[in-house]
């Protein structure tokens, strides 16, 4: 089945175009890097997908719910980190998550055990109990990533997450989301072509608003150590 | 109503974890308890004078009258002066409500978790009703104080239906700057813009009827309708009536749904 059918999507505001009637399928359980030069419009297709803002026209489905026309329905399966973590600094890191599970609906019984178990993957139970306004970026990036895995959703939507990580917190993140793979579709734009290398199977490489690739992992390579970059340079040129 | 809850309750662990309520509560407690120490001095002056009089009260000027007892002469005038407070206070509460949301970047969260915008609207609300009135219920002790300390020659110290009417004005009129304010913030990133033009926009609404008489019928009848000095003027002084109470309760619900137009319309710039 596919998690994400997009079709003819397009994004105006006022007079530039964002995104320009993409179209592409992402099946359920893959792991994919979504990739562009800044202001391709990355960030714009995810915001859309999450039912941030509405497209000018064309029609986007998460796990076959329209977004726009059954929001909640979507948006119930999906978890989603914003370029910026969305943190509020005068909540405890539990406190926080305690409260974005209450948005999500997690049932009453189950968040505490949701809060364990998010916190454990992303490596955040030394700081739970401390307010998420003093933490350093990676934990604040973490404690993003443990918000968008809250109630378990089926399609996890990560916008840079692995921003402001150093090496190792970098690494830890990328197993992490690898760790996913199968049980949970993830998208995930980043900038660092040797992260998608790392763990994704399939690669969208977005241009000036336009997909111009959407390819396995292994054909957009081609097999060679460089393929990638060769590619993504290639093909956003000017 | 989860959602509304879960709403509801971060708002008030956000007002009451940063010093900012905090700022507000002693700001309020401190001006009310200096106006309330004028009234009871002036209040005093009067009783003075009076007994120095040989004709007593009957002798005096009309504007006097009101200071024959605690409950007009102190109580009544406290709640008109903490009406104008609250006009300059409601201000700094309601500005962080949504503004800060877009600041931090978490309105983004807001809209994608799976809750309707009234939800959020509504439990917003709660929290900022929630607040206001802590902030106005510290005057309460007043009346208390007086009622405990005080004495007049018809028995109880103060006739306590019309000091509730009162208190109760001046809630409904906090709940009131509330809905306008968390309307403007909705519409700002900024919370230094939210908290003045919301304190413009409610001192002039405040001000309609100074205005009223310079126009022509039949605006004068209507701006001195809408005028807030107008529907809090008998409120205040604990006369009971449905008019207000219907006038507070649509402009409240007014700008509960323009907040609500407000977010979803972000959604679409």
């Amino acid at each position: 089945m596919a998690m994400i059918e997009v079709e003819n999507l397009t994004k105006q505001y006022r007079d530039r175009v964002a995104i320009d009637a993409l179209n592409f399928k992402i099946e359920d359980g893959e792991i994919v890097g979504f990739l562009g030069p800044n202001g391709a419009g990355k960030s714009t297709t995810m915001k859309i997908l999450t039912g941030f803002m509405p497209a000018t026209s064309g029609k986007a489905r998460v796990a076959g719910f329209d977004i726009f026309e059954q929001p909640l329905e979507a948006k119930r399966r999906i978890g989603y980190l914003p370029e910026t973590p969305p943190l509020y600094p005068e909540l405890t890191v539990r406190g926080y998550l305690k409260y974005v599970s209450e948005l999500k609906g997690v049932p009453r019984a189950k968040v505490k055990s949701e809060i364990d178990r998010v916190a454990q993957g992303t490596g955040i139970i030394p700081e739970l109990d401390r307010l998420t306004g003093v933490l350093s970026k990676g934990y604040r990036q973490r404690v993003g990533i443990a918000q968008a895995m809250l109630g378990d959703p089926a399609l996890l939507i990560l916008d840079e997450p692995t921003e402001g990580l150093d090496p190792r917190q970098r690494r830890e993140v990328l197993e992490l989301i690898k760790g996913l793979a199968g049980k949970h579709t993830v998208v995930l734009s980043t900038h660092i072509l040797a992260e998608v290398k790392a763990i994704c199977q399939k690669v969208l490489i977005i241009h000036r608003g336009k997909i111009v690739a959407n390819d396995t992992m292994a054909n957009i390579t081609g097999g060679k150590e460089t393929g990638l970059e060769d590619k993504f340079i290639q093909l956003t040129a000017e | 109503m989860r959602t509304i809850f879960a709403i509801t309750k971060k708002e008030l662990t956000s007002y009451l974890t940063t010093p900012w309520a905090w700022v507000v509560f002693t700001a309020m407690s401190f001006l009310s308890s200096i106006f309330f120490i004028a009234l009871l001095v002036s209040f005093k002056q009067v009783h003075d004078e009076v007994r120095d009089i040989p004709g007593g009260w009957s002798q005096l000027p009309p504007d006097y009258q009101d200071f024959r007892n605690l409950t007009d002469g102190v109580v009544v005038n406290l709640w008109g002066t903490m009406l104008v407070l609250t006009l300059f206070i409601a201000p700094f509460l309601s500005m962080r409500l949504f503004a800060e949301e877009r600041r931090n970047k978490t309105f983004e969260l807001l809209m994608t978790t799976p809750i309707r915008p009234y939800e959020i609207v509504l439990g917003k609300y709660f929290g900022a009703l929630g607040i206001v009135v802590c902030t106005l219920g510290v005057t309460i002790v007043f009346p208390i104080m007086l009622s405990v300390l005080g004495s007049s020659e018809s028995g109880s110290a103060l006739e306590w239906r019309t000091v509730m009417m009162g208190y109760f004005a001046l809630l409904l009129w906090g709940a009131t700057n509330m809905a306008i304010g968390m309307f403007i913030s909705s519409t700002t990133e900024s919370q230094m813009v939210a908290a003045l033009i919301s304190f413009a926009v409610a001192l002039a609404w405040m001000l309609l009827k100074q205005v009223a008489p310079g126009a022509p019928e039949p605006f004068r009848s209507v701006l001195n309708y809408l005028a807030f000095d107008t529907q809090l003027a008998n409120l205040v002084k604990g006369v009971l009536d449905v008019k207000p109470l219907v006038f507070f309760g649509s402009v409240i619900a007014l700008f509960l749904l323009l907040t609500h137009r407000s977010i979803e319309a972000q959604r679409w710039t």
